[in-house]
């Protein structure tokens, strides 16, 4: 694999990413949640939030969008990255081309992702800009670059997961809708879980929800952060539904890991095989 | 002339389709029509030369090298322009040829050179700036083709390359074709417009009903394809002397008189047209042209397709 090919191949995902209104949405999405909470705030007055709480806000527009919003923002970056080529019938000329096609899927996969780890960025800066605007200055800061890599990490679950079924499946509307029905089934199946274990206290329903792809995506970042934050905030996470799962930190990375390497290995298995589609529709 | 591509029994089962099995060699320097009706198994037979699909059985060479397991170095010095091209609508064509550049490893020099060059030769330098998406069909057609020849390719793949273009285009890029098998290159052409394949093509390769039913000269298949051949004769005027003179002539089996001349049929196996020309001139008629008749490819074509269909 030559790494000049593959960057041109990023770079190239990410501009086709870009083009495409349905990323052009998340992003704004993301700016509307990252500072608007914060505006609607100090605009019902300040008061209405314990000052003791004001500088550590940030952590609320950092670690709120974990479990549901960055992934899905994933989900969507990757689950077209691949169909939409065969569906638009470009893989073709791309592929015509004297690149080796794990250069091509790589270089597809890394571009996309380098968006995502960028839309993670966006969420964090907003969030601590508006903190920092309407709030004040904001502490505990020095643990958010762990915070953000380990998200970034995190976000490779359901980002594999999409760039395989997009491959699998090679049509971009199946592609959203496996992709998205195996997120909020790993979601509600976990819930499920969690009641269904506080009614019975039998741990194999426990035990269940700690494989469930969600599960370790939730808590790793939780998991990493929360020794290093100070109590208020502990309050804070409890106060906004935010909490990990009982679990331990290398047994999440290490899921993470099994989860996002069986999809990207899936997805090459198969399209390294498979006859490039002049175009579906 | 050196072998640049080979397909040996290579065939595509599709299930309740099946390609093949297929045998053809390219020699360099070659420009090979490809002929076939629709499904008769031409793009699938380019696209397994391109490694894009995967052939059920045999082999296919490109380069020497096997399109699949090599595909970057097979593919190394040849461009494919596929029918009816489906490019990145949200790039520009100054944009879509740099990527493709840089697919091909060009430096950021040689970018510099080669796209305004390619834009001007394909005649889209005043559109290098547009979205794709804003192009006519036409120019994506034409985009096609820039795209294919990006770092000088040596051997051309195009499919159906002059869709969609007008009149003067077409012409255009005749010659764009012709001047570049006389710098060293060779082209595969698939194509349905005979008279672009009669006036292009060195040699031909027809398929049908997916399988490869004629490989070898366009003249050859003409004469394989009909019982007789047709010389078109254009004189000043016709009279039933003349249709007697040109009827004397060995070789000549049947005249007929047209409003601009005479079409003569003439025996498969000889050339009597200097003969027929002579004959013409001695009689004191006023020869203004003489050839084969245009339609020669066409009817051979047709008669190779239904006879194989019987």
């Amino acid at each position: 694999m030559r790494p000049g090919r593959i960057l041109t191949f990023a770079r190239y995902e990410m501009r086709r990413a870009v083009a495409r209104k349905k990323v052009l949405a998340v992003v704004g999405l993301t700016i509307l949640i990252d500072t608007v909470p914060y505006y609607a705030l100090a605009g019902a007055g300040l008061s209405l939030v314990p000052a003791s709480y004001h500088p550590y806000l940030w952590v609320v527009g950092v670690f709120v969008p974990q479990a549901f919003f960055l992934q899905f923002i994933a989900l969507l970056i990757a689950a077209g990255s691949m169909s939409e080529e065969y569906e638009q019938g470009t893989a073709e000329m791309l592929l015509s081309k004297p690149v080796g096609r794990d250069e091509y899927f790589f270089g597809k996969f890394l571009g996309g992702y380098l968006l995502m780890v960028l839309v993670i960025l966006l969420n964090a800066v907003l969030s601590v800009s508006s903190a920092t605007y309407v709030f004040g200055p904001q502490g505990g800061l020095g643990i958010l670059p762990l915070v953000l890599v380990v998200q970034a990490f995190c976000s490779l679950v359901f980002y594999s997961v999409s760039f395989m079924v997009g491959e699998l499946v090679r049509r971009s509307s199946l592609s959203y809708i496996l992709s998205s029905a195996v997120f909020f089934t790993s979601q509600i199946v976990g819930i499920y879980l969690s009641v269904i274990y506080s009614l019975t206290g039998q741990e194999t329903f426990r035990l269940a929800s700690l494989y469930l792809p969600t599960s370790p995506v939730d808590s790793l970042p939780l998991l990493l952060a929360e020794p290093s934050l100070p109590d208020t905030v502990r309050t804070l996470f409890r106060l906004g539904g935010i909490g990990a799962v009982e679990t331990s930190a290398p047994f999440s990375a290490v899921l993470i890991a099994a989860y996002s390497i069986s999809a990207i290995a899936i997805a090459v298995a198969y399209f390294i095989r498979a006859d490039v589609a002049k175009r579906i529709t | 002339m050196a072998e640049i591509a080979r397909i040996e029994e290579a065939v595509k089962d599709y299930g309740p389709k099946k390609i093949g099995p297929i045998t053809f060699t390219v020699g360099g320097g070659e420009i090979v029509g490809y002929l076939g009706p629709n499904g008769a198994g031409k793009s699938t037979t380019i696209r397994m030369l391109l490694g894009l699909i995967r052939p059920t059985a045999g082999t296919v060479r490109l380069n020497g090298l096997d399109p699949l397991r090599r595909h970057a170095k097979a593919l190394e010095g040849v461009g494919y322009s596929p029918e009816l091209p489906n490019l990145q609508s949200f790039l520009t064509p100054r944009e879509l040829l740099r990527l493709a550049a840089r697919l091909h490893g060009l430096g950021s020099e040689a970018i510099k050179s080669e796209v305004p060059m390619l834009l001007e030769r394909v005649g889209l330098a005043e559109y290098g700036d547009y979205r794709i998406a804003k192009l006519s069909k036409g120019m994506i057609q034409r985009l096609g083709i820039a795209q294919a020849m990006v770092a000088s390719p040596r051997l051309l793949i195009l499919d159906e390359p002059t869709i969609g273009i007008d009149p003067a285009g077409v012409v255009h890029f005749r010659s764009v074709f012709r001047d570049f098998v006389k710098s060293g290159g060779t082209i595969v052409m698939s194509s349905h417009i005979l008279s672009e394949v009669e006036q292009l093509c060195t040699s031909l390769a027809v398929i049908h009903s997916g399988r490869l039913v004629f490989r070898g000269g366009i003249q050859e298949f003409i004469v394989k394809g009909l019982g007789s051949r047709s010389v078109s004769v254009e004189v000043e005027k016709v009279d039933e002397a003349l249709v007697g003179v040109v009827r004397a002539v060995q070789g000549v089996m049947q005249v007929t008189a047209t409003p601009s001349g005479l079409l003569v049929e003439v025996s498969k196996d000889s050339d009597p047209r200097a003969e027929i020309s002579k004959a013409i001139v001695g009689s004191g008629a006023k020869l203004l042209a003489i050839g084969y008749s245009r339609s020669e490819l066409d009817d051979a074509y047709v008669r190779s397709i239904r006879g194989d269909a019987e």
